[in-house]
């Protein structure tokens, strides 16, 4: 469909190996006393200050969802795809709120995942394992739909999707898969922790020279507005309906709303979203980045609006039919048409170093959960650190195979439904999670039912709803009451009611609850700067004994009355 | 040594707090207050710039409650039994 361009494509493949080498080197960054700790591997040490806090953050959130599913979704329907910067507005002020108590608890207690928080926090086994495993299952599509933007954007380059060979087609994604496997097997979170300063550099270029440019060579924003507002009034022959609209009606106010909410919520107990916030050095970090996060979410607002510079290129719109309608292709293609080879070299490059970032940190997130909430609860309670991060490397070469599968397999229409759709099952958490940091009021078995509840009526639901050419699984929004609806809040509330009717029932009887092991003073904690545990100090470090570096020092300085 | 989130802080500093963080939480939720074309800000719809402008209001808002929250080092935390900390803070004082 594409022909392939040589420039570009070199520059991509350079950029790749620049940062595959930095991967792998990232091994030797901030190097610790004992590698083969869950701490390390998994958190990067638990030592981030703001600064790298934020580059990590923001390279783990702001994902291909964000580079590409986003603009797609502006392009095809219009303003209704804007809900995900409603979403990405709110969600800071409920990670300012949220996340420092969860940080705390799990910094006092050693905590490396949510799961663990819940097993010991409403002293369930089987909580526990519901919460992991509903982790791993939702982080999957998440990794999937990184995969999905990698893809489009090899396409647009001329590699891969021509071949109707699949193993020829994906060849290239795979081997970058591979790749990114490796250095994260080796050097786990501080590999995307260091190259997220590459993607996020990038990814700032980029969006800064488009906005600069492609309005300009397009004629403004006027006509940029006038030919998406022209395009979406039109009628889809499929549906007898509008495409979509320029701002959102009053008929889907009600959707729009809820997806950002239940995006927002679902965020926060994301298992990834835990690794970021958990590798933090010191509680105030994650109040300061709530603070500076939202840099991102502008960026994303700016991206979200290529997709109606998309709809302002012709060459663009042809080339979305002749993929097939895969509105996915239209940023690359804008890229492509809109700047000189090597800059669209430079974007591509950002925007698939924008998709490994977040879907290594997925993969950690993964397999910290899998190993201390799972393995290590299920089969062998008395494993040693360095048996933990074994296991954890390895689960995290399983994620990537399974969101492999996952990528290839489904339909990729839209592949924002692949992390609307983690957001139904991940939000099924909520309860345990983020109601448990400020009460014990819900009996855990009520809580596992409710789980349960709102598990099954959110994979019913979503399996039922039809779109996009799809069947089942075609959108994550569905009517209820006369409200369409993102499914992931219904089942919340479903979950919400069972799981407090049965916490009344179940305490009438009398039924056992668990033994909570967190005290209250452990939500508030702030361990000044020794990472649980205590590293080794080495002759070095006592002769020098402020050697964790960096912003403790800096705090302390300011913090101190002037 | 732990050092623990300032219990001290006033009902007013966290109610006030609470306020802007509800501020910006509601300001995106509520989508009928923004789904409006007019006014333009150049060949901007509301709906648009609107969003765009509650990004920077958002962040402002949550550095505000960050720097009102913000928990000092307590006593015991400042004379830190660490050489370093201690000669540091001498100097600056």
């Amino acid at each position: 469909m594409n022909h392939l361009d040589g420039v570009a494509l070199a520059i991509v493949v350079g950029t790749f190996l620049i940062v595959t080498c930095i991967g792998f080197a990232a091994a030797r960054w901030r190097p610790a006393e004992d590698p083969m700790h869950l701490n390390e591997w998994g958190l990067g040490g638990r030592g981030f200050g703001t600064f790298v806090s934020w580059f990590l953050l923001g390279g783990d959130i702001y994902t291909a969802y964000t580079f590409i599913a986003v603009p797609a979704l502006v392009y095809a329907v219009g303003a209704a795809g804007f809900y995900a910067l409603s979403y990405t507005i709110m969600v800071w002020p409920i990670v300012f709120v949220f996340g420092p108590r969860l940080w705390s608890v799990a910094r006092a207690r050693g905590y490396v995942s949510p799961g663990e928080f819940v097993r010991g926090r409403h002293g369930s086994q089987g909580l526990g394992l519901a919460v992991a495993a509903t982790g791993i299952l939702a982080t999957m599509p998440y990794i999937a739909l990184q995969l999905v933007g990698i893809e489009a954007v090899l396409t647009v380059l001329g590699i891969g999707g021509n071949s109707s060979n699949v193993f020829v087609r994906d060849l290239p994604l795979i081997v970058a898969f591979a790749v990114v496997s490796a250095y994260t097997y080796l050097a786990g979170l501080r590999a995307p922790a260091l190259i997220a300063f590459v993607k996020d550099s990038l990814i700032y270029l980029t969006v800064i020279v488009a906005i600069l440019v492609i309005p300009a060579r397009l004629g403004g924003w006027g006509h940029i507005f006038g030919v998406a507002s022209a395009h979406l009034s039109s009628v889809n022959p499929a549906t007898g309906k509008p495409y979509g609209s320029l701002v959102v009606l009053p008929a889907g106010e009600w959707a729009y709303a809820t997806l950002a909410l239940g995006s927002a919520l679902a965020l926060f107990v994301y298992p990834h979203a835990a690794t970021g916030l958990f590798a933090a050095k010191r509680r105030d970090v994650i109040r300061r980045n709530a603070a500076l996060l939202p840099a991102y979410t502008l960026v994303l607002g700016l991206i979200a609006l290529f997709g109606y510079m998309a709809r302002a290129v012709p060459a663009v719109n042809e080339g979305v039919k002749a993929g097939h309608g895969n509105a996915q292709l239209s940023v690359p293609l804008l890229f492509s048409n809109m700047f000189p080879s090597w800059f669209a070299g430079i974007a591509d490059a950002a925007i698939i170093i924008g998709a490994l970032v977040p879907a290594a940190v997925m993969s950690i997130a993964a397999a910290n959960l899998f190993t201390r909430t799972i393995y290590k609860e299920l089969f062998r309670p008395y494993a040693s650190p360095a048996e933990e991060t074994r296991v954890a490397r390895l689960a995290s070469l399983l994620m990537k195979v399974g969101a492999l599968g996952f990528a290839l397999e489904l339909n990729k229409t839209f592949s924002i439904n692949l992390q609307l759709l983690g957001g139904i099952w991940i939000l099924q958490t909520f309860p345990a999670v983020v109601i448990g940091l400020y009460t014990r009021w819900f009996h855990r078995a009520a809580l596992i039912l409710g789980w349960v509840a709102g598990m099954a009526f959110g994979t019913i639901e979503a399996y039922r709803t039809s779109g996009g050419g799809q069947a089942h699984f075609g959108a994550a929004a569905s009517t209820v009451f006369g409200h369409t609806t993102y499914i992931a809040i219904t089942a919340l509330v479903v979950n919400l009611a069972v799981s407090a009717v049965l916490t009344v029932v179940f305490r009438w009887f009398g039924l056992r609850d668990g033994y909570d092991e967190t005290r209250p003073s452990d939500y508030t904690a702030d361990p000044v700067p020794a990472p649980a545990p205590p590293r080794k100090a080495s002759p070095a470090r006592k002769a020098e004994p402020a050697t964790v570096p960096g912003t403790s020092a800096e705090t302390e300085v300011t913090r101190s009355p002037a | 040594m732990v050092r623990h989130a300032s219990p001290t802080k006033s009902p007013a500093i966290k109610a006030a707090a609470a306020v802007m963080l509800a501020v910006a939480v509601v300001g995106a939720l509520w989508v009928p207050i923004y789904a409006h074309t007019l006014p333009k800000l150049g060949d901007f719809p509301f709906f648009y710039w609107y969003q765009l402008i509650l990004v920077p209001v958002t962040a402002i808002l949550c550095w505000i409650s960050y720097l009102l929250l913000r928990t000092r080092p307590t006593r015991k935390a400042r004379h830190a039994p660490q050489a370093a900390a201690r000669g540091r803070e001498g100097v600056r004082r």
